[in-house]
């Protein structure tokens, strides 16, 4: 390693809400359990690239028992499926996740009803998976497609259901602030290690630990792509991404100009998941999406300071900033040591 | 409109075409050859998005102009595979989870293709560098180099094909499993339809047509000239708006179109609807405007004054202010061994989702009007929309587009109203797609922050009070600074318990590009003052930071600051499991990094060096496999 590269590491922790901040959250769903034992999920909702279809289609899965790539999962569309509100706040698993799964609860009960009339059983002995439905201690059991076909042709019963989820949030006092903005909180903690070229102020991310509550993990892969994602949009936000205006007139208009992370600057990202179920919800997930990139940014400027001893306390730490930094560090060792 | 003759080949297909020559290789394939695949991030070659081979090498096709094309072979991501015969790595692709919003992806798919074609050894490195001209937004890139990693080994035979298959399907239940991601066939193969991929018969191109000026009243707007220009059906500005006329995430404060005055370089101030992009193009560019020049506002603090209104009606430049009380703060500080005082700045930030905004509109058979954009809330966007176009909420359809990334920059309304105000006036379809750089001047940033922060702590580490007050700019409309200052404010004193606290957010009005919502709303800002000055608190009481942390967390049955009781914490265990997932050396923050012993482990990157690629020789001979 050249003499002038310095490495270092630093830490931070970081808190979030979950869902719409004091504010009362609900979202809906309406789900039916369909021909071939397929089923259909409408919600308010579509990918924003977080991967919520897929962690839909596994919680409609789960619920009804059949595969999640036999799930259809509806757009979003005002007219055509029940409201699911807003595609942010780290709100999508939580809120929409839950209103799914109540509304498949409420579906499944409509086919297990009639299929235990058509077994003379108990609905409560049975259960459904991967594509089958039995009831527990008998010999009962069959696909859940001829479980549709039954219901329906024989029972006269479409297994639909809806379901909603409300996730209860006060607004805060206008005086003290005190209230209660979410029910869920996440916690997050990341390490980062850099190397800095005290010749050139260039500042390197090299590896990045992140551990983060997420209460249940419906798709642990996605959640570690939220962190890594999350992770370099930070990495940008500390190292790189200014956007300037000269009198209101903005400099930086195009990629040229507005610099972002790209294959060579981004960390290793090593992820633990941590998770402490949120006993409130059917699902026990809370979320991940905006809370992986909060410790990020603080844990790198300490880590610069570990590895050259300077702090930067304006985002973000660019070259000249580092330099003028060390220069600055030099100048006052200097006068205490002529004083 | 020039024309020329074109003879190419396009996936296989001989095509002797007459196009525009006005075309890049990228008009020509989305607009006349429906490959939509193909996506236009940036339109200056910086993004990728757009990459495609031109025989066999890899060509950012929004760069090249379309008669260069003739008698190229050209080879787009509609040619690499379909989602039921997906490529090796499309594969890859899929089963590593690489695609999240999936815009960068058949970029990032065709220059990994070429990355490999031209080096099949690639190590670790020179995949980063040969995919450096590829930008994403979602993923932070180490899925994308696993799943090139992966395709290398299988194609070079080192791993079984079979693993590109591989599913292991969980016993019970699909919660917790790691299930493929269902929408990632569409994304790696360029199938999914984003909004500006939409095509509508009798379909009209919007243009806009912005300020130039960051305060100003417009004193005159003249579209006599541009009303002419042939393909023009409609010109509309603020008195086209049926009914009230403002929107806004938090307050409804911005007009569909500039009224009277103008508050930002960039804001729209009228639309025009034409036959061709063109045509519109070239309304635009024959609109006359007379401004008269206001002072302006360009900082937050200078706001806070109100010298300068922006909102003149609204008395004040304050958009919002939260206050958080918690103990008594002056007793708080006299119990503090130590006390720290120190000031904190973050910039503005863009989102840079790769897609750039896009939107259709259009009127129903049954009188609805229909927009279709990736908006982030359809719920509220209908909301404002009916009480703007003075129609029945019903009579409102919002649908939701795939999101080429978002990251709250797709929660403003900011385009949709004047679609819809040209839908409703043509009764024809209507589209608009931004370019980059009108996306970047006129759509809403990261709130840009200065934070003032004290703290009091004892000398065994235990903290006794906290202030602190960040002022952020909020630029020319409200969007949604005010939940970005309570999230702020909630959040900002960190996961600490802190019996003596006074916080407050401030968020104003400036005449600077607006900021709204943005992934972690405020809390990235004030949080980022809380865990910098804790590090300094540390090595003054040379402790260990995670020690501190430990000392003074949150746990179950404590109050928030907001004086909620919590059920659980969860932050002890995550210290911990952090602490040991990243082999911490324990030790107060004071520059030691060049004694400790817990660097350089395998967790790490290399470190960048330009010139990866060239380490093969093959290629310093100029050797092309």
């Amino acid at each position: 390693m050249s003499l002038t590269k310095k490495r270092g590491r630093g830490m931070a922790a970081a808190w979030y809400g979950i869902a719409r901040t004091a504010a009362m959250d609900q979202a809906g769903a309406w789900a039916e359990i369909d021909d071939g034992g397929t089923a259909k999920v409408l919600t308010g909702v579509t990918e924003i690239g977080e991967g919520i279809l897929t962690v839909l289609a596994q919680v409609a899965a789960d619920e009804l028992g059949i595969k999640p790539e036999q799930v259809t999962i509806g757009d979003n569309d005002t007219s055509r499926s029940p409201e699911a509100a807003h595609a942010g706040a780290t709100r999508q698993t939580y809120m929409i996740g839950n209103a799914v799964a109540m509304a498949c609860r409420d579906a499944k009960d409509r086919l297990f009803s009639e299929i235990a009339k058509e077994w003379n059983v108990e609905k409560e002995i049975l259960q459904a998976h991967d594509g089958e439905i039995w009831a527990n201690g008998t010999n009962y059991k069959m696909p859940m497609s001829d479980a549709v076909k039954i219901c329906k042709k024989k029972y006269g019963v479409v297994p639909v259901g809806s379901g909603n989820y409300t996730s209860h949030h006060t607004g805060l006092d206008p005086v003290d602030g005190s209230g209660r903005p979410w029910q869920a909180y996440v916690f997050g903690g990341q390490v980062a290690e850099v190397e800095v070229d005290t010749a050139t102020g260039e500042v390197q991310i090299l590896g990045i630990w992140a551990c983060h509550d997420v209460g249940k993990a419906i798709n642990p892969k996605g959640v570690e792509g939220q962190i890594e994602g999350g992770v370099v949009q930070a990495v940008g936000q500390a190292l790189m991404e200014d956007y300037q205006q000269v009198e209101g007139h903005t400099t930086t208009g195009s990629f040229a100009k507005y610099i972002l992370p790209t294959s060579l600057d981004v960390p290793k990202v090593t992820s633990k998941i941590v998770e402490d179920p949120d006993p409130l919800s059917p699902l026990g997930a809370k979320g991940i999406g905006e809370p992986a990139m909060v410790p990020t940014a603080p844990a790198i400027m300490n880590a610069i300071y570990d590895a050259i001893g300077v702090r930067i306390q304006s985002l973000p730490a660019t070259p000249e900033k580092i330099l003028r930094a060390l220069d600055e560090k030099k100048r006052k060792s200097n006068g205490k040591s002529i004083n | 409109m020039h024309k020329l003759k074109i003879n190419l080949e396009v996936n296989g297909r001989k095509i002797n075409k007459e196009v525009n020559s006005h075309y890049r290789l990228l008009d020509f394939l989305r607009e006349d050859l429906d490959l939509t695949g193909s996506k236009e991030g940036c339109g200056a070659g910086e993004c990728g998005t757009c990459s495609v081979f031109v025989d066999g090498k890899l060509v950012k096709s929004c760069l090249m102009p379309v008669a260069k094309a003739s008698g190229k072979k050209i080879e787009t991501i509609e040619h690499q595979g379909t989602p039921d015969n997906l490529s090796t790595l499309q594969k890859a692709f899929y089963l590593t989870g690489a695609s999240q919003c999936g815009f960068c992806i058949p970029g990032m798919v065709m220059a990994a293709t070429s990355t490999l074609r031209n080096n099949p050894d690639a190590n670790i490195e020179e995949i980063k560098e040969e995919m450096g001209g590829n930008i994403c937004r979602c993923t932070g890139y180490q899925k994308i180099f696993d799943a090139v990693e992966l395709a290398r080994d299988v194609i070079s035979g080192k791993l079984d094909p079979k693993l590109l298959e591989q599913y292991s399907k969980p016993k019970d239940s699909y919660l917790g499993a790691n299930v493929k991601r269902i929408d990632a066939p569409s994304k790696v193969t360029g199938r999914l339809k984003y909004a500006a991929d939409m095509k509508m018969p009798n379909m009209l191109h919007m243009q806009v047509f912005r300020s130039t000026r960051p305060h100003a009243k417009i004193k005159k707007l003249d579209l006599t000239k541009a009303k002419q220009v042939p393909g023009v059906e409609t010109i509309v500005t603020c008195d086209d708006v049926p009914g009230i006329d403002n929107f806004g995430v938090f307050i409804e404060d911005q007009p569909v179109l500039a009224r009277d005055k103008v508050r930002y370089v960039g804001e729209a101030i009228a639309a025009v609807a034409a036959d061709t992009l063109e045509a519109a193009k070239e309304a635009i560019s024959k609109i006359e405007i007379e401004y008269e020049d206001l002072p302006a506002l360009f900082d937050s603090e200078e706001a806070l004054k109100d010298k300068i209104l922006i909102h003149e009606h609204y008395k004040t430049n304050l958009v919002k202010h939260i206050p958080i009380r918690k103990g008594n703060v002056e007793e708080g500080f006299a119990k503090a061994d130590l006390i720290v005082e120190e000031k904190f700045s973050t910039q503005a930030v863009e989102h840079a989702y790769l897609e750039p905004m896009a939107g259709v509109g259009y009127v129903d058979s049954d009188g609805t009007l229909v927009i279709v954009s990736p908006s982030q809330n359809i719920t509220h966007h209908r909301h404002m929309m009916a009480k703007i176009m003075n129609l029945p909420i019903h009579k409102v359809r919002f649908i939701m587009s795939p999101v080429g990334g978002g990251f709250g920059g797709k929660e403003d309304m900011i385009y949709q109203g004047m679609l819809a105000l040209c839908a409703m006036k043509t009764r024809l379809p209507v589209k608009y797609v931004m370019t980059r750089e009108e996306d970047i001047i006129s759509t809403a940033k990261r709130h840009p922050s200065r934070t003032t922060y004290k703290i009091g702590l004892t000398k065994e580490g235990k903290i006794t009070a906290v202030q602190i007050k960040m002022i952020a700019d909020g630029g020319a409309y409200g969007c949604s600074t005010e939940g970005v200052m309570r999230k702020a404010a909630i959040l900002g004193a960190g996961p600490y318990r802190i019996d003596n606290l006074q916080m407050d957010t401030m968020g104003v009005y400036t005449n600077n590009t607006p900021s709204g919502a943005f992934r972690s709303f405020g809390a990235l800002q004030t949080e980022f003052a809380t865990e910098s000055i804790l590090d300094i608190c540390a090595e003054k009481l040379k402790m260990d930071p995670f020690e501190l942390r430990r000392k003074n967390m949150f746990v179950a049955g404590d109050l928030t600051h907001t004086k909620q009781k919590l059920n659980s914490a969860s932050i002890g265990t995550v210290l911990n499991e952090l602490e040991t997932l990243a082999n911490w050396e324990k030790g107060a923050p004071n520059s030691r990094g060049q004694i400790r012993k817990d660097l350089n482990s395998n967790d790490n990157r290399e470190s960048c060096f330009l010139g990866a690629r060239l380490n093969d020789k093959s290629r310093l001979s100029g050797g092309v496999k």
